[in-house]
């Protein structure tokens, strides 16, 4: 415990710039999406059990205020978390990239950015 | 080595350009993160975008499922549930061995992290092949 606290305050006081942030969200979003997959895993069981059910499941955890705004950020996780593997496979593959990976974390966010907000927008038409 | 990392495993002198289990595993991701860049990024944007997750109802879901296509469907559904579990838990395994460095606590939770997987895994398959409904029916309840 004692290291899981020690090495995220060392994680977000080290100033290691862009790829530094680019590993913590990787992280991040990582265990985030599989919290949501578990979630996901199970609901869809209770969903397979019936129509009343699966009313329940889809009001409740799926289409609530709080769910939708969820909702954003598992977008988000999603996106940046296959953004960002794919720039992590790109630089496995030619090491040579590696010089502009500052650069490629830069590129990869905006591309993150121009798909979530329509998505957000989608998504969030609605429920304010 | 007691413990690995998420990070490119080194090859020890004696093994250099061969491969281990640790790079097996470093290969699964990279292949797996590919094949998912393609699939999941589909589904997200696809039940979130277009259909909208207001508009999928069960009757839906059981006409997505019925059919020739719904095959597909059913087969593209397992490919989401076994390779998005298979690099999930093992991303969760890299993330507690990066911090938890008691040896039992380590196998406690990733005995948990495993051991849930396997029964949601499980589960997911039942829904899968029993289609919508299909379990409900299977339990006389529902």
């Amino acid at each position: 415990m004692a290291a899981l606290v020690a090495s995220i305050y060392r994680g977000i006081s080290y100033r290691g710039a862009e790829g530094q942030w680019a590993w913590i969200l990787h992280r991040a979003s990582g265990l985030g999406i599989v919290l949501f997959l578990y979630m996901h895993i199970v609901s869809i069981f209770i969903a397979a059990i019936g129509p009343e059910p699966y009313e329940w499941v889809h009001k409740v955890l799926y289409t609530s205020p709080p769910a939708k705004v969820m909702e954003v950020f598992l977008l988000f996780g999603v996106l940046y978390h296959a953004a960002n593997g794919m720039r992590i496979i790109i630089i496995d593959f030619f090491p040579v990239l590696g010089k502009y990976q500052r650069t490629i974390v830069r590129i990869e966010l905006a591309l993150v950015v121009l798909v979530l907000v329509p998505a957000a927008i989608i998504t969030l038409n609605g429920v304010f | 080595m007691a413990f690995s990392s998420s990070s490119r495993p080194i090859k020890g002198k004696l093994r250099y350009g061969g491969t281990n289990h640790e790079h097996k595993i470093w290969l699964f991701m990279r292949l797996s993160g590919l094949v998912m860049f393609v699939t999941v990024v589909f589904h997200l944007l696809y039940m979130h975008m277009f259909v909208r997750v207001e508009n999928i109802t069960f009757d839906n879901i059981a006409e997505r499922w019925s059919g020739p296509a719904g095959v597909f469907w059913r087969l593209f559904d397992a490919s989401l549930l076994f390779i998005g579990m298979a690099h999930g838990m093992n991303g969760a395994r890299f993330s507690i061995n990066d911090y938890v460095h008691n040896k039992i606590l380590n196998l406690m939770l990733t005995g948990l992290v495993y051991g849930v997987g396997a029964l949601l895994i499980l589960a997911g398959s039942l829904a899968i092949i029993l289609g919508a409904g299909g379990l409900g029916r299977l339990l006389g309840i529902g």
